[in-house]
């Protein structure tokens, strides 16, 4: 008898005939089927490598779904999503993979033929079609486990251990395949002598390389895992009443130095009472993006934490998500049709607003109009008419998110005949002596913040605790003005016209914020009027800066802060303010200097460590979203090309 | 006992009637007497019908005569040497007595080269220039020195000898697998099969080879000359599957590899119905 398996060890023979190609070998024959009738080995070993990416591509596109919809939160959806995404990733993953295995093929060939006079060559090519397979495993394990990485919670030992069984399975099959192209490939360039079989075939041999692969993704996925944060209990906000009401009236587009020219002209008598308390300058950002600028101010953390990178996003053909937009790639896919333009959606956002920390905290909160509030959800618990509830207001039809909860829609829609009313009544005279283009763009701006803010003082929002509204006509109304720098390429006459037409127009919004939410304003309210100079100003020349003032019984009347606050500190201060503790995670602590020592003194601030993550429950949705109209809107009014 | 599918018997009269006129009796004499007596024994004509089934599968078979005859006359010129004294020494062969035994050793060498040479000039004068050389080529190389030639010889100088498991592997894909395959891809170019088609055919036949060769030392083992019609407990001093997993392994492990080769037809569906009652017939065969 003879060296090999004993007699009787069936499974030993059986594992070895495997070895040999036989038994189950289908993957090989897919791989190399391509290859069975060209003639050059080269063309072997490109037929080999396509089939080889496409293998790969189909098994990594979808492990880097799972990786790319942590990171790009927003993205992935629902399972189709998924499917779409993976169908989009199995192409450049193919690519990839077919030039890395065709390199490895080619090379490992190269390597062995050097020898192919060596009486040892048989054993050198088995070892270089070997090693071609394990570098392009290896590599595959790498980039999965560098995905995965991201997908896979710290500590969850589990899921971590699938993860990493998976990509050790899916970087021991490319590497096998690769393996048995390289021997398929010397074969046809003629030499013979080669040991049958590719070891990647064997049991003997996977089941410890598979151990081993799994034990080094471990290693590497423990050596470049980030620091898991600490884990922060999100405990319940108590909120110590300070007794006060809070609105907070957002004006986007405002020019400071002509708001102070305009009020010392004693012509603005809201400005005054609402700049009259204490103010700060708020530190400028250079990226005017209304949506990430207007998210910073109302969830207190930087870009990199909320979330709402962008007003315009992408969203891919097939994919509910999104992704960011900008680039000349993003202007290619949508002339393609593969991507199309999409606003920023509360979806993408990260981290609670302050209406909605104040609302969980227990107190009465609403917002209208605010940047990425869409889709509005309930979970959220405060009264949400997001930034397309006038659109759904205008075109009527089931909600699809517009606002929460969802009992406001129908007393909101039922009023909308005496709004028009108001609206047209309060916006009158607005546009008087304008030639008829300026006075169209004042006209409509007009009527959108007349519209927000008589929809922030509707009955049917209830007595709220915080009212945040935003105001984007002035932004509108002075991006449509001067689409460019300002008067440089306009006649002097031209300028000065429009100019008068933006006089006019802080006068309106004084008057109409005070015929809405400062109304009857009881003693005890509190105003916070926190302003942005818009997207005219761009760049440090023409930045003429943000404020932020608190009015009221509690401000520091007088207090002008003289060190620029950062966009940041908005958040804190409206919930300290409000007796709401403040998060010790916020990118900026609260304005104290803005409200008096006693209040200080009454009141100390209580710090909680962070106010967790947003919850996301859907918001009650029958009716199809407004994306369309939405992004018509947005081009009407030119933020979206 | 398991009797041949019934479809072999709408191929073999054709086969029988094309291999009639492969070797025509006349002139006649010795050596064709010798080279039609070994050919025309009766036989399965396993391969002869695998070229037909691989090439009805891949289009047709109209044109696959040719290759079938001349897999069979290589197949009968390898049986006449692996009988001579100098390499098995069997003294029966399809229920007859061998060819050197009837004809005597010269002449059965001088009929085992006549076959071998017809086998290729056949395939030249059947096809087309380009055809005819893949043909040629292929069978060439499944008898040549990665073919039955190396693995008559290594079998033969590893009689009494203690082989490891991959040098027996090795010995059967050279002996039987390598013109298994070759037949069942000639069929496949034969109709114009796909690389994809060539590929499936070449793992169902490279499977189905080596079952065969296991089943053929299974029935050494637990054959009569009778069922077999050859002698049996021929293998006695070599090595063979059975030595290596025992007579259940050989049969567990035979039908497995069948089974094997009958999954390999799946890109074929129900057309392959055929070859996968083919490789049923050879997992259960007791002739």
């Amino acid at each position: 008898m003879t060296a090999g398996p004993p007699t009787g060890d069936v499974d030993a023979l059986r594992e070895r005939l495997r070895a040999l190609g036989y038994l189950d070998a289908r993957v090989d024959r897919f791989v190399l089927g391509g290859a069975a009738t060209r003639g050059r080995a080269v063309s072997l070993a490109v037929a080999a490598s396509l089939r080889i990416g496409l293998l790969a591509g189909v098994l990594l596109g979808p492990a880097a779904v799972i990786g790319l919809a942590t990171r790009a939160p927003g993205l992935v959806t629902s399972v189709t999503d998924a499917l779409v995404l993976a169908a989009y990733l199995t192409v450049p993953f193919g690519i990839a993979s077919a030039l890395l295995a065709c390199v490895a093929i080619l090379t490992a060939g190269w390597l062995a033929r050097q020898s192919a006079s060596d009486p040892a060559f048989a054993a050198r090519a088995r070892r270089a079609a070997i090693a071609a397979g394990l570098f392009v495993a290896a590599a595959c394990l790498v980039y999965l486990t560098l995905w995965w990485r991201a997908a896979v919670p710290p500590g969850a030992w589990g899921a971590q251990l699938l993860a990493l069984a998976v990509a050790a399975s899916i970087a021991i099959l490319i590497g096998h395949v690769v393996t048995i192209s390289v021997l398929a490939y010397l074969v046809r360039l003629g030499l013979s002598g080669l040991p049958m079989g590719s070891p990647l075939s064997s049991l003997r041999v996977v089941v410890p390389l598979g151990v081993m692969a799994l034990g080094g993704a471990m290693v590497l996925l423990r050596a470049l895992a980030p620091q898991a944060d600490p884990v922060v209990q999100t405990a319940p906000l108590t909120v110590v009443p300070t007794g006060v009401r809070v609105v907070v009236v957002a004006v986007d587009g405002v020019d400071v130095t002509t708001l102070t020219r305009l009020r010392s002209g004693g012509n603005l008598p809201t400005f005054d009472r609402l700049l009259g308390g204490s103010t700060a300058p708020l530190a400028v950002s250079i990226d005017r993006d209304p949506a990430q600028v207007w998210t910073t101010l109302a969830t207190g953390q930087p870009v990199e934490r909320h979330g709402i990178r962008a007003l315009e996003g992408r969203q891919l053909a097939g994919v509910e998500g999104r992704v960011g937009a900008g680039s000349r790639l993003t202007t290619a896919t949508d002339l393609l049709r593969l991507t199309r333009p999409t606003i920023a959606s509360g979806d993408d956002r990260r981290v609670p607003t302050f209406w909605e920390v104040a609302a969980t905290a227990g107190l009465r909160t609403a917002v209208v109009h605010w940047w990425a509030t869409w889709p509005a959800t309930e979970a959220s618990l405060a009264t949400v008419l997001s930034d397309r509830a006038i659109l759904r207001l205008e075109q009527g039809g089931a909600l699809a998110g517009e606002m929460a909860p969802a009992g406001v829609y129908e007393p909101l829609r039922q009023s909308a005949a005496s709004r028009t009313a108001r609206v047209d009544a309060r916006v009158a005279g607005v546009a008087d002596g304008l030639a008829p283009d300026i006075a169209a763009i004042v006209d409509r701006s007009a009527r959108l913040d007349a519209t927000v803010l008589d929809l922030a003082t509707d009955a049917a929002l209830g007595g709220q605790d915080l009212l945040t509204m935003y105001l984007p006509g002035l932004d509108i109304a002075q991006h449509a003005l001067f689409p460019e720098s300002p008067a440089e390429s306009l006649a002097p006459a031209a300028a000065a016209e429009r100019v008068r037409a933006l006089d006019g127009y802080y006068a309106f919004l004084d008057r109409v914020i005070g015929a809405t939410v400062l109304r009857d304003a009881p003693p005890s309210l509190v105003t916070m009027l926190v302003t942005q100079p818009g997207r005219v100003a761009v760049g440090p020349a023409t930045a003429s800066g943000s404020v932020l003032a608190l009015a009221g019984p509690i401000a520091a009347t007088g207090h002008v802060e003289t060190m620029a606050l950062s966009a940041e500190a908005l958040a804190p201060t409206v919930l300290r303010v409000l007796g709401v503790p403040v998060a010790a995670d916020l990118a900026a602590t609260a304005a104290d200097a803005l409200v008096t020592p006693a209040f200080m003194q009454a009141f100390p601030v209580r710090p909680v460590a962070t106010y967790g993550e947003r919850r996301t429950r859907p918001a009650a949705s029958t009716g199809q979203p407004l994306d369309r109209e939405m992004i018509e809107r947005m081009r009407s009014l030119g933020y979206v090309r | 006992m398991s009797s041949l599918p019934g479809f072999f018997q709408t191929y073999q009269p054709p086969i029988a009637r094309a291999l009639e006129a492969f070797v025509p009796a006349s002139p006649g004499g010795p050596v064709v007497d010798a080279m039609r007596y070994t050919l025309l024994a009766p036989s399965k004509r396993v391969r002869a019908v695998l070229v037909l089934l691989s090439a009805e599968l891949c289009g047709s078979s109209s044109r696959a005569m040719p290759a079938a005859c001349a897999v069979e006359a290589i197949h009968a010129s390898s049986l006449i040497l692996d009988d001579l004294p100098s390499m098995d020494n069997a003294p029966l062969r399809r229920g007859r007595a061998s060819a050197h035994i009837e004809f005597g050793e010269a002449v059965a060498i001088l009929a085992a080269f006549g076959l071998l040479n017809d086998a290729y000039g056949h395939l030249a004068r059947a096809y087309e220039p380009a055809l005819a050389a893949r043909i040629t080529a292929l069978y060439a190389d499944a008898v040549g020195l990665d073919g039955l030639v190396a693995g008559q010889a290594e079998d033969v100088l590893a009689t009494d000898q203690g082989l490891t498991f991959d040098t027996l592997e090795r010995i059967h894909r050279r002996k039987t697998g390598v013109l298994f395959s070759a037949a069942a891809t000639a069929g496949a170019l034969s109709a114009g099969g796909s690389a994809d088609d060539i590929v499936a055919l070449t793992a169902y036949a490279k499977n189905l080879g080596l079952a065969f060769q296991i089943v053929d030392d299974l029935l050494d083992v637990t054959g009569t000359p009778e069922e077999t019609g050859k002698a049996v407990k021929s293998d006695a001093r070599k090595t063979t599957f059975v030595s290596f997993s025992g007579v259940d392994g050989a049969r567990e492990l035979a039908l497995e590899l069948c089974r094997t080769a009958t999954s390999a037809l799946a890109p074929f569906g129900r057309r392959a119905t055929h070859l996968a009652a083919l490789a049923d017939f050879v997992a259960q065969r007791r002739l």
